[in-house]
């Protein structure tokens, strides 16, 4: 696990919904985009052998925006060479990041998980000329609240909370639910980190409390834990320990 | 002595005989075994009654040993109602006896019992109506005696929760038939569930003897259960219900505290069948229980339920049952065949080669009861002369115990649910299931098979096909490929001069019982059922059902099959309401600056779903602390978190199009850089809500919406552009945006520190004004609106930075003595400043003019929704108007909201709004009042809590700063 240089979530003017939950539990934050994100919670968990098994990470802090509006598939075409096909299907990015098409004309982009410059970012600074254009740019990194939920358990607790099969084999990887998760809205979209089954949810931000705290209770039964970044980045580069 | 009726190994296939259990049952010790059920492991010790009948206080003991009726209900610690043959015993459980007074052994109330004929079928019904005033006398005694168990109030709600799961085939059912369909279709691919209600695999085979010599149901078990739990692609649930079917193969399968959602793409019901009891004159005393029952007792528990025993039988299984209770050391006294020349099979055979004594074509005429009908000690037999008749040769037979094996029901619940269609062959007195979905079907017993090896094969067969998802087959194949074959006596039925022949143990319904509701009137099946109450107490007729359709078929001179049975809804066994709520959700909204709030010491409460704060300072400061906020606000600035209300980006070239139809005022002309009020009314011209509508450019306004209603908002902006489809893109971006409202003589002040790229001057950024620039560095929306009444600014950031803005407002202003102010202090300013709130001082019929908004509507455009009809209402005489009151006497209680404006006994309106104003140092209000003193200087009463009138005078609204200097500083 590579050293961390902690910095303080009130450092900086965006801060998730839950930094004072990561704070209490011992976090150990890192610098992404703007913001901070936990590193690493502190304790005698080796946290990428529990991510393995059964994670939570709170990735509200990293940069994500969506597109909408009739023009926008042709519009994203010229910028992102790997467009999904079809509404509820992601694709991977070259830079990490993760392109998810939530209907025939509304797109949602989804950075990576490092601190480099990723897809959000650049397509945020495009200018848009709206009377010629039917693109209309959606604040997803405000909007919604965003968790990884990773390891082999993660089907099973997400099966205690949403009513979509998402079980390996008949949720690919790359698949999206928009549905209905804990009680509220969530689009749920698989996206494993190396051989990792993960999945990326993203919520209203303002339940993000909420639904952080429901989906901790229905991990308790696997023995899943709140992680860091570091270890979804570990899991990514393919290190299960 | 302990286990004194306990067999040795190998019975009790079910218990670990290395962990003793130590237990209580109506005070008394007792020790059993792991794996016992309450009920078996006091039959071990000897303790065969459980609980007394629901209507006569009659001694009862267990008729199934599995779970499927009244008798065996007993009272846990803190839980009424358990099925004691269902329910395991663990160490230092206290369990009691139900319904009783006295003892169980002596119950007092055992009298009822010889009052039983002044107790006829419908009682209750006609102690409703008639006489007149009867139902008075009889509900005080009713009420005292009715009901079973005690609720534990002090019980503290456990972890009950919910999951999904799903599979491509489930089979419910893990017998014979189940077992072999769940591999067949796991062979081919498919992914099972297979469940079963009891603790281990194996259905029947784990109890039932289909050969002579008693072994080929073990060496079945062994290899089918075994087959199953190597399975990669069989997951197996046991102690698990199914307790209902529901549409697209939706099973609610129910696992100790948790209700597992389960979707299959196929399932397979094979719920095998359910002994039936013959009807007989005291066929429910203890020592009285199904020949089923009695295998269950001895192979899964390992006691002896007797030691002296009589069979009846109407089948050759009764045969079965003899054979095993010889085995274990049971005397067979006599066996009672109801058949006149049955043709035996291997299994008959040999019961004959002991030596049994046999009486063929002879019924159990009543059984004879010992002391207090405490437990059976003869039976009265007699030839039969025809259906339900027995001569008056009588022959008693001293005996301990009494098994019953006249026939057997399918346990169809589930299947009807599922659409199937149930029949009845009067000939072969059977039942039939058919007409059932391609998706769903019946395997085994309960399709009506009786021989093991055709069970087997047909649960194979079927389980292939539903493996395969190959519905054309199974359509084609799964109803013609049955041997349908019967074990049922056609008529175990023979009335006794005397009654208490049980048809329902439940409820204590006997012959005469069904054949009164008959002849009272109530022909048909379910009239019956609902009259008589036959089928509707915890066991739900899975023991009466056929009985009663039988003798109603009698009486109406009717076949079974024209007859029928009543339906079977879900739930198939009784099931906590826990499981059904399951584990508790309440999701809730809670902006960026929520913590802020907590800090700052707010009492919060519940807005919709938001947490906002009422007021800051502690509970008993309530009031000081509301009126602080006030002053500070009028006088000085306060804060306030405005997040939790709606906002809607509406983009697109026909924006201004679009708001002009779907708001009130007019929108085409608002300058960029303006905001302009948005009123809201539906179809039929009543406000729904309001906002204000913010021109960010040509193309693009901001709207917002009051708290609880972004998001039908939101909708109803959707549901009318898909009929007007205008070029216009509607986003909801309420969470994605935190805001503030920063007011009162020195906002602009405070602004100032925090915002540079923006000329905050009042002629620059005049009132109703929006500006886009950074507050703190933060970029925001700002606004100059005034729903105080001050000079006041909403500033509205991303999501993620609330806390941030919070911060850097509360630093800016601390020299200042900024405060934040909640909701409660809010809600005094703008009523004080005469502004309504939607849904508070509007009702679903409220319209415009009503509540002085006229000046909200737009007079030249030609359509927005709600138009037409306010058009119509402008010219219809008003009936109501929303007036600004003050309470005339300074000392009056404090009018409360919804309050009525009355006239002596004459109801006039209602208070929607009423505060004390720190203020003006009066109560002011608004309230509904009728047209006619609706004016400035009329006067009415409002009639206040405990029915105290106090006076109230109209006034001229706002009650604060009519000019509207203030909020245009």
């Amino acid at each position: 696990m590579p050293k961390i240089e902690n910095v303080a979530p009130t450092n900086f003017s965006r801060r998730s919904q839950l930094y004072r939950r990561h704070v209490a539990a011992g976090a150990a934050f890192t610098k992404a985009s703007a913001s901070a994100v936990v590193a690493a919670y502190s304790g005698e968990h080796n946290e990428v052998h529990c991510a393995a098994m059964l994670g939570l990470a709170d990735l509200s802090s990293l940069p994500r925006i969506g597109f909408k509006g009739s023009d926008t598939t042709h519009w994203l075409e010229k910028r992102i060479p790997r467009l999904p096909s079809r509404p509820n299907l992601s694709k991977s990015q070259d830079d990490g990041g993760t392109v998810a098409r939530l209907s025939a004309t509304e797109y949602l982009v989804l950075g990576n998980l490092t601190d480099a410059p990723s897809l959000p970012a650049a397509l945020q600074d495009v200018s848009i000329d709206s009377s010629t254009q039917r693109v209309y740019p959606l604040p997803r990194s405000d909007s919604h609240a965003w968790f990884a939920l990773t390891g082999t358990y993660a089907p099973s607790v997400l099966a205690k909370l949403c009513g979509v099969d998402m079980r390996a084999r008949k949720f690919a990887n790359g698949n999206i639910a928009q549905s209905s998760l804990a009680h509220i809205n969530a689009i749920i979209l698989r996206r494993d980190l190396g051989t990792t089954t993960c999945f990326y949810i993203l919520s209203d931000t303002s339940f993000a409390e909420y639904l952080w705290d429901a989906m901790l209770d229905a991990m308790a039964e696997f023995d899943g834990i709140p992680v860091g970044i570091l270890a979804l980045r570990a899991l990514e580069n393919g290190i299960s320990e | 002595m302990s286990n004194q009726f306990r067999l040795p190994e190998p019975y009790g296939l079910l218990l670990d005989r290395k962990r003793k259990v130590a237990f209580t049952f109506d005070g008394n010790e007792y020790t059993g075994y792991h794996g016992d059920t309450i009920a078996s492991a006091l039959a071990a010790n000897g303790q065969m009654i459980l609980s007394r009948s629901f209507k006569y206080h009659r001694p009862r003991a267990a008729l199934t040993y599995a779970g499927q009726d009244s008798n065996s209900l007993v009272q846990l610690p803190s839980n009424p109602n358990a099925l004691a043959d269902r329910e395991p015993i663990i160490p230092s459980l206290q369990i009691t006896a139900q319904n009783y007074s006295g003892s169980l052994e002596n119950d007092r109330d055992a009298w009822i019992g010889r009052i039983a004929k002044f107790l006829p079928v419908g009682f209750y019904y006609r102690a409703f109506f008639k006489p007149k005033g009867a139902w008075e006398i009889w509900s005080r005694f009713i009420r005292k005696k009715a009901g079973l168990g005690i609720i534990d109030k002090a019980h503290k709600p456990e972890y009950f929760d919910k999951q999904y799961l799903f599979y491509d085939v489930v089979v419910v059912g893990a017998g014979p038939a189940g077992l072999s369909a769940a591999i067949s279709a796991a062979d081919v691919g498919a992914d099972v569930l297979i469940i079963d209600e009891n603790a281990i695999l194996g259905g029947s085979l784990n109890y039932a003897r289909i050969d002579a010599n008693g072994t080929r149901t073990g060496e079945l078990r062994r290899a089918l259960t075994s087959a199953v739990e190597k399975h990669q692609k069989i997951d197996i649930m046991v102690d698990t219900i199914c307790n209902g079917w529901f549409a697209d193969n939706w099973l609610p399968l129910i696992n100790g505290n948790r209700l597992y959602k389960t979707r299959a793409g196929q399932v397979l019901l094979c719920t095998g069948v359910m002994e039936q009891p013959a009807i007989f004159r005291n066929n429910d005393l203890p020592g009285v229980l199904l020949g089923s029952a009695a295998q269950r007792i001895l192979h899964l528990y390992g006691v002896k339920p007797g030691s002296n025993a009589v069979i009846l039988a109407g089948n050759n299984d009764g045969y079965g049952v003899a054979l095993d209770l010889l085995d274990a050391g049971v005397n067979v006294e006599l066996i009672v065949d109801l058949r006149m020349a049955p043709e035996f099979d291997e299994i008959a055979t040999t019961v004959v080669d002991h030596g049994i004594r046999i009486l063929q074509g002879h019924a159990i005429y009543a059984a004879i009861a010992s002391k207090g009908n405490r437990h059976i000690r003869a039976v009265d037999v007699r030839p039969i002369i025809s259906d339900g008749v027995c001569s008056d040769k009588s022959e008693i037979i001293r005996c301990d115990m009494l098994c019953m094996s006249v026939g057997f029901v399918p346990a169809y619940q589930l299947a009807c649910q599922a659409g199937g269609r149930l029949d009845y062959d009067d000939e072969k007195s059977v039942f039939t299931l058919t007409n059932l979905p391609l998706d769903c079907q019946v395997a085994g017993s309960v399709a009506g098979l009786w021989d093991i090896d055709d069970v087997i094969d047909n649960g194979k067969f079927l389980g292939k096909l539903a493996g395969s998802a190959d519905q054309v087959l199974i359509a084609a194949k799964s109803t013609t490929d049955k041997k349908i074959s019967s074990t049922n006596y056609s008529w175990p039925i023979f009335p006794h001069p005397k009654g208490k022949e049980f048809v329902d143990f439940d409820e204590d319904l006997q012959i005469a019982d069904i054949v009164n509701a008959v002849h009272d009137g109530y022909e048909h099946i379910q009239l019956v059922k609902r009259y008589s109450t036959c089928g509707m107490g915890p066991s739900q007729g899975r023991h009466s059902a056929l009985a009663t359709a039988r003798l109603v078929a009698k009486e109406t001179n009717k076949s079974v099959a024209e007859t029928g049975v009543t339906t079977s809804r879900p739930p198939f066994a009784a099931e906590k309401l826990a499981h059904v709520a399951g584990r508790a959700f309440y999701p809730a909204r809670r902006s960026n600056m929520h913590h802020r709030h907590i800090e700052a010491g707010a009492q919060m409460l519940h807005a919709g779903t938001w947490y906002r704060p009422a007021y800051y300072g502690s509970q008993d400061l309530k009031t000081t602390a509301i009126r602080r906020e006030v002053e500070n606000v009028r006088n000085n600035v306060g804060i306030v978190d405005v997040s939790t209300l709606g906002g809607l980006d509406i983009r697109g070239p026909d924006a201004g199009e679009f708001l002009n139809r779907i708001y009130t005022f007019g929108f085409l002309k608002q300058p960029i850089g303006h905001s302009r009020y948005a009123l809201m009314t539906n179809e039929t011209g009543a406000i729904i809500d309001d906002g204000v509508a913010c021109r960010l450019d040509e193309h693009h306004y901001y709207v917002t919406t009051t708290t609880g209603s972004a998001d039908s908002v939101f909708h109803n902006m959707l549901k009318w552009n898909a009929q007007w489809n205008l070029d216009v893109d509607i986003s909801n971006v309420t969470s994605a945006l935190c805001g503030v409202n920063i007011s009162g003589p020195n906002a602009r002040t405070v602004l100032r520190l925090l915002c540079t790229d923006v000329d905050l001057d009042r002629e620059s950024f005049p009132y109703m004004g929006i500006r886009v620039g950074t507050v703190a560095e933060i970029p925001a929306r700002i606004i100059r609106v005034g729903f105080v009444g001050e000079l006041g600014y909403e500033i509205h950031v991303p999501q993620h930075c609330g806390e941030a803005l919070w911060d850097a407002a509360i630093s800016a202003g601390s020299a200042l003595g900024i405060a934040p102010f909640g909701i409660e202090a809010q809600r005094i300013l703008r009523l004080e400043k005469g502004h309504i709130i939607i849904g508070q001082d509007t009702d679903a019929m409220s319209n415009p003019m009503e509540v002085q908004m006229d000046w909200a509507i737009s007079k030249a455009k030609p359509f927005y929704v709600g138009g037409r009809t306010i058009v119509e209402l402008k010219e219809a005489k008003a009936t109501r108007h929303l007036v600004g009151f003050v309470v005339r006497d300074p000392e009056a209680p404090l009018p409360l909201e919804c309050q009525l404006v009355v006239d002596n006994s004459e109801v006039l309106g209602r208070v929607t709004s009423c505060e004390y104003s720190p203020t003006l140092e009066k109560t002011v209000g608004l309230a509904y009042v009728p047209p006619g003193i609706a004016s400035p200087g009329k006067q009415f009463t409002i009639k206040g809590t405990g029915g105290v009138e106090i006076a109230a005078d109209v006034v001229m609204l706002p009650f604060y700063d009519p000019e509207n200097l203030r909020q245009e500083l």
